[in-house]
């Protein structure tokens, strides 16, 4: 029965910050459903509540009314132990800019998440050079993050996020900091990554030929979903604009 | 997270700022090598004078007669004694089970004009009787037989000079030995001008400076029963001292109560230390205090080096939180981190006490060698739990100044520790 359901469930999602007097609504009445090892990505102009959305699925925030349920955990309601346990254990983050400690080797950056589950240093230190091997940095893991390029960063920031074994990978712009070249091999990676370990990842990204690598885009506006895209859909959309340009 | 990867992050978070950290942890070096040095030289004094109290034995019990007050125009009369100690006291102690000697002495009052008469030359002379144990100070040497023996005997008539005594005479250190068998006389003389003589045979020359003449204690009551014109003085007026040597402490220290119910004045060489100790208690804790000051001020610098790099590092928190540290990793991340520099400066701070210790001791010795003083010994005292209180103490410090600093590192949220640039 718990396998018919979704993965994600959000429910008249909403996320208010005050500034001041002001109120922002930063979602304002979400409702969406992302199914095991979909591939989702959440698209829109800057301001309108993408990331808001991705921190509340993350469990970095907690909503200002409404429901965000993954699996059997509702997030707004969990205890901060279980929601620290559900980011440790449950969920691969991967930022925009990378966010890796600099004082610590690549493979290091590796092993923190593994640290924290409490694995001892053995076995996390296999698991990590493993897991550098599969995004194709085995032979720069003893190198500090200041002596990588970007995409190397953003791969080590990948493979961290595989860590604990994830089911599900949240990336807020992670090719945001990288040229069009690298952003494209590390989103074909991911895509490779994601069919071969059945993940599910919500990616936030304003870039379309981005969001065209997933199976599903939403269109966020003001704190609301627009319209929600499947892949077969946006084939015809882009069909069609190509034609017009080849007309024009 | 285990603690040993806790501690491991916190040493590499240390490094970082190798300066900076060091610089913070000299305010713990200075407060705790200013504690270990003065405490430890308060053990070592400590010791050095029990040794010195256990060298004239603790096992003795010094008894002493009650007396009235005396005062400025009384002090030259002969003291009013409510409980004299009289012969058959002494007796009765004798026959004590654990007394292994008692030995009573008779003092001459401290006005008693003396003069000692060798042919036609006379000199001012102490008169005294055998060096009683309780007027051997601590870190003395014995006095040494530059002639014959320095022991007085029991035998009345008989005299022990010491050298200082014929110095002031002008007898040369090689006369002394020729001394030996010869007459000598001593005068005393009462303020209401009358004189008296009494024969003495020299039977040795003792090595000490201050001009004594130490003669046996019949003779020294015949002087006093002569100075107050009590003939049978010792019967009247009873002994001045009586030392009585137990055969263990803890008999030494069952004696005290028992003759002070009897009415006496006693003490005991474990009474004075027990003393002793607590005015080095207070002078330990007064001197060590200023260390105290020093920890204090130095915690105020570890509050602050912490609120700076937790603030330098921000984003890393963040981070951390952001994939999985729960607040306590962070808190207690941080407070290891602050208890090592605490840690790192206790350890610095005791061995460098340390050092500093035997560095003023050579100092001392040094000092005392110069000047002749007959001590020996070590001055700076660092017991093994001295330093493994002050590595405790050091490290607390580090943790306390740091429960601020981890609380609200903790506390950050993780999605503005993340903006943070
Ligand atoms: N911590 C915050 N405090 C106040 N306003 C915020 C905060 N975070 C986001 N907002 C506001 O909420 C709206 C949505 O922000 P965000 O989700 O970051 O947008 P996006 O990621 O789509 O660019 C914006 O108007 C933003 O200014
Ligand atoms: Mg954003």
């Amino acid at each position: 029965m718990q396998e018919d359901r979704s993965l994600i469930r959000a429910r008249s999602l909403a996320r208010r910050y005050t500034m001041g007097k002001e109120a922002v609504m930063a979602l304002n009445g979400v409702d969406l459903d992302i199914q095991r090892g979909e591939f989702v990505a959440l698209v829109g102009p800057s301001g309108s509540g993408k990331s808001t959305l991705l921190n509340l699925i993350g469990g970095l925030d907690r909503p200002s009314s409404g429901e965000i349920w993954v699996e059997d955990l509702e997030l707004g309601q969990a205890s901060d132990k279980r929601l620290v346990r559900y980011r440790r254990d449950r969920i691969g983050f991967i930022f925009q800019s990378f966010n890796l400690l600099p004082t610590r080797s690549a493979v290091e950056n590796v092993e923190v998440p593994l640290m924290l589950a409490g694995q001892n240093r053995k076995a996390r230190r296999e698991r990590a050079l493993d897991l550098l091997g599969r995004v194709g940095l085995g032979k720069r893991a003893g190198h500090k993050p200041s002596e990588l390029s970007g995409g190397e960063m953003q791969r080590v920031a990948i493979a961290r996020s595989l860590a604990n074994s994830p089911a599900l990978l949240l990336a807020d712009e992670p090719t945001g900091n990288l040229d069009s070249k690298t952003g494209k091999d590390i989103l074909n990676m991911l895509g490779e990554l994601l069919r071969t370990q059945g993940l599910t990842m919500v990616l936030v990204t304003h870039d379309m030929n981005v969001a065209s690598h997933a199976d599903r885009v939403v269109h966020l506006l003001d704190g609301k979903i627009q319209r929600i895209e499947t892949a077969a859909e946006r084939n015809g959309y882009r069909a069609e604009t190509a034609t017009a340009e080849a007309i024009r | 997270m285990t603690l040993g990867d806790m501690i491991s992050t916190a040493l590499s978070n240390l490094g970082r700022r190798k300066v900076r950290t060091i610089l913070t942890s000299i305010g713990v070096i200075v407060g705790i090598l200013t504690i270990v040095t003065m405490v430890s030289l308060g053990i070592g004094v400590r010791i050095e004078i029990n040794k010195q109290f256990a060298q004239i034995g603790l096992e003795r019990v010094f008894v002493s007669p009650r007396e009235g007050e005396r005062n400025f125009f009384t002090q030259f009369a002969a003291p009013e004694r409510t409980n004299p100690i009289l012969p058959e006291d002494v007796e009765r102690w004798r026959q004590l089970p654990n007394v292994r000697e008692v030995v009573a002495d008779v003092d001459l009052p401290l006005g008693v004009a003396s003069a000692l008469k060798i042919g036609a030359q006379t000199q001012q002379i102490a008169i005294s009787g055998e060096d009683s144990v309780l007027g051997q100070t601590p870190f003395s040497t014995p006095p040494t037989a530059l002639a014959g023996t320095i022991d007085v005997p029991d035998e009345s008539g008989k005299i022990v000079l010491t050298a200082g005594a014929l110095e002031d005479l002008d007898i040369n250190p090689d006369q002394f030995a020729g001394l030996v068998g010869q007459p000598v006389e001593i005068v005393l003389q009462a303020p209401r001008g009358e004189t008296q003589t009494f024969s003495f045979t020299v039977v040795g020359v003792s090595s000490e400076e201050i001009p004594t003449a130490r003669v046996p204690l019949a003779d020294r009551a015949a002087m006093k029963g002569w100075w107050f014109n009590r003939p049978d003085i010792l019967a009247t007026d009873g002994y001045d001292s009586v030392t009585i040597r137990a055969t263990t402490i803890a008999a030494a220290n069952e004696l005290v109560p028992q003759i002070r119910n009897e009415g006496f004045r006693v003490q005991s060489l474990e009474l004075i230390l027990d003393l002793a100790d607590q005015v080095f208690t207070v002078i330990n804790v007064m001197l060590s205090s200023v260390g105290g000051l020093a920890l204090l001020v130095a915690s105020l610098g570890i509050v602050n080096t912490m609120i700076m790099s937790i603030y330098e590092r921000t984003r890393e928190i963040g981070t951390l939180k952001a994939i999985g540290a729960s607040r306590g990793d962070i808190r207690l991340m941080f407070m290891i981190e602050a208890g090592m520099i605490g840690l790192m400066g206790g350890v610095i701070g005791i061995i460098s006490g340390w050092g500093l210790g035997l560095l003023l001791n050579r100092v001392i010795l040094w000092y005392i060698e110069r000047e002749q003083l007959p001590v020996r010994g070590d001055f700076f005292v660092v017991t093994p739990t001295l330093a493994l209180v002050s590595l405790l103490f050091a490290t607390l410090i580090g943790v306390i100044a740091g429960l601020y600093p981890a609380n609200r590192a903790a506390r950050l949220d993780p999605l503005v520790a993340l903006r943070h640039e």
